[in-house]
């Protein structure tokens, strides 16, 4: 008796043993993920702060001296020129951003939903065709796409940026909608129908309202793509007043190489609203995510 | 996946004889009006540019975009690229630079959903602040690490020279043999989340039960993993990797703010050697012979997408 509770006990502590292996490789692995994720942002602030003598010290000074929110007041006094041209560029940012995402809602879900609901013929080609779009690269469509908005005037226009963002987002918009709309039960319309709605009420009434989560991780996903986007704008803008956030900051310091900490500042404010808004909506992009793409 | 039923939905309502298609065409002409934007925005934005670099890469160009001046030319721009050089040093970096970011990031992100699945305090701000890279712009993120790899004054440099482990802080992006290395491992910092986010979903779709009854019969950890986790994230596992490496194929940002796709050539990928070709030496032609090359790899890539998307498909339809 006592041998067969010696051994079952040695069992159990040798199996916690191994357990606990893995979950303290986990743990130093998670730990080397969150060094090699926040050193780099870390570093971005501190550098910030520092006066543009203090950033081009060695060894650097791993806390600044004296921290000063100098370069952050440069950025945002509008009395200023540089913050002149920064406010420009972030208002330029946030316009064409918002523009991009209401219309690529506007659009992703009505074909979502009939891609989700409807059997007409050719539905799977569109539907691949769609898809296919995420393959291709900005490159391949920046020199035709180039001499087209010079023929529709649209050069030098935030129009030319909208345009070409809406089809970014439209592909992974339209697959996670599509998914979301395929787990929401006919059953529920027909119920709203067989009441007297018409198609179109029943799914403004009952279909959108459960859609919600997806309508917001297609919005956030589609905010995102047009904030950060780079190559376009950079082929399509020349005027400085027109310039987005990421052509702006890359252009200006271009001619200004070694103001690090007006940089860093720059770099950290063009990520905030991006950073704000994905973590106070992360989780109906998760969510939407693991419904729509990755269901079984 | 999604697209599952309708795959087999379609091929039956297509079934009933060929003169039905057009009656069934006309019977949901209603349907077409849902996707009509989204198409109609695909077909200005996508369908018109292919069409176009395609006619464009057998012609030779005047610089400048006078391109009525054209002339054609056959084959003669494909032949220049892939006689010259520098095609197969920018295919060698394409090729370093996919791979390693695609597999890495991949591992990465894989192995920090499974540290991250089991719940613990704090779970929650750890996968916040994993994911952050992910959402800042790549200009911003260009700018960042080229800020800590700087030869004079980077962070990395510091740290080794006050290591002893180098006399002077090591130059990481303007060095032949070091800078395609240092820019990818700026990539994963951006894109392993992304896997993470995508694992991490898989995972909720793993059944616990299974889990379970694996642990009862025995099996440990790794065989759990192995046997039981594994084989079902197979087709997240898969379209995860595709999507990662056609994002990769096609990234642009960081070589090209970082390096510009200097020193010589060493951190020239595809996408960025076609666009100095074309904007900065207005070698519109051959740029565009280089896109439908980079096209026909993409198709490739799409057909395994495509694969991988249906693959369910055709198993649930047999079944």
């Amino acid at each position: 008796m006592s041998t067969i509770a010696e051994t079952a006990s040695r069992d159990r502590t040798r199996r916690r043993m191994r357990v606990d292996g893995w979950r303290w490789a986990g743990r130093i692995f998670l730990a080397f993920m969150l060094l090699y994720t926040a050193v780099p942002m870390i570093w971005m602030l501190i550098t910030s702060i520092k006066s543009g003598f203090a950033a081009t010290q060695f060894p650097p000074q791993w806390w600044p001296d004296e921290p000063t929110l100098a370069s952050y007041q440069k950025l945002l006094d509008p009395q200023n020129s540089v913050g002149q041209d920064f406010l420009r560029f972030f208002w330029n940012s946030l316009f064409v951003s918002t523009v991009t995402t209401i219309l690529s809602v506007i659009v992703a879900v009505p074909a979502a939903y009939a891609f989700s609901r409807f059997s007409f013929p050719g539905r799977n080609f569109l539907f691949f065709a769609v898809l296919l779009r995420n393959m291709f690269p900005a490159v391949i469509f920046l020199v035709p796409l180039f001499i087209l908005m010079r023929v529709l005037g649209l050069m030098n226009t935030h129009g030319s940026l909208i345009l070409t963002y809406l089809t970014f987002g439209l592909p992974l918009a339209i697959w996670l909608l599509k998914g979301f709309y395929d787990n929401i039960p006919v059953q529920l319309e027909q119920a709203a129908r067989i009441d007297g709605a018409t198609r179109f009420q029943a799914f403004i009434l009952i279909v959108m309202p459960l859609s919600t989560p997806g309508i917001i991780a297609t919005a956030i996903y589609s905010f995102i793509g047009a904030w950060n986007e780079y190559i376009y704008a950079y082929t399509f803008l020349s005027k400085n007043e027109q310039l987005t956030l990421p052509v702006g900051i890359q252009r200006f310091f271009s001619e200004n190489t070694t103001d690090f900490p007006g940089l860093m500042a720059a770099s950290f404010m063009m990520s905030v609203p991006v950073v704000v808004l994905f973590l106070v909506l992360q989780r109906y992009f998760v969510r939407a995510l693991t419904e729509g793409a990755v269901k079984h | 996946m999604t697209i599952v039923t309708g795959k087999a939905e379609a091929r039956r309502t297509l079934q009933p004889g060929r003169p039905g298609v057009l009656r069934s065409i006309w019977e949901h002409r209603a349907d077409y009006a849902y996707v009509l934007p989204a198409i109609a925005v695909m077909l200005i934005v996508i369908a018109y540019p292919i069409y176009y670099t395609i006619e464009l890469s057998f012609f030779k160009t005047p610089p400048g975009l006078q391109l009525r001046d054209k002339t054609f030319i056959g084959f003669d721009n494909y032949t220049t690229i892939l006689t010259s050089e520098v095609f197969w040093t920018v295919t060698w970096n394409t090729l370093i630079w996919t791979l390693g970011s695609t597999l890495i990031s991949f591992v990465l992100g894989f192995a920090t959903a499974l540290a991250l699945h089991r719940e613990f305090i704090g779970r929650g701000v750890l996968r916040a602040t994993l994911i952050i890279p992910w959402v800042i712009s790549a200009v911003a993120a260009s700018y960042i690490w080229k800020w800590i790899y700087h030869s004079d004054f980077g962070i990395i440099g510091a740290v080794l020279v006050g290591l002893g482990l180098a006399d002077r802080p090591p130059n990481f992006i303007d060095n032949v043999s070091t800078v395609l290395p240092s820019l990818i491992v700026v990539n994963i910092w951006r894109e392993f989340p992304f896997a993470m986010i995508m694992m991490m979903a898989g995972l909720q779709t793993v059944p616990d039960q299974l889990l379970r009854a694996a642990k009862v019969d025995g099996a440990n950890a790794w065989q759990r993993f192995w046997h039981v986790t594994f084989p079902h994230l197979r087709n997240v596992s898969v379209v995860t990797i595709l999507l990662l490496a056609v994002a990769n194929f096609n990234s642009f940002i960081i070589p090209w703010i970082m390096t510009g796709g200097g020193p010589s050539n060493a951190s020239h990928i595809w996408i960025t050697h076609i666009y100095e070709l074309a904007f900065g030496r207005q070698r519109w032609g051959v740029a565009s012979a280089y896109s439908v090359l980079l096209f026909l790899t993409l198709m490739t890539l799409g057909y395994f997408y495509v694969r991988a998307l249906t693959g369910n498909e055709r198993k649930e339809g047999s079944a």
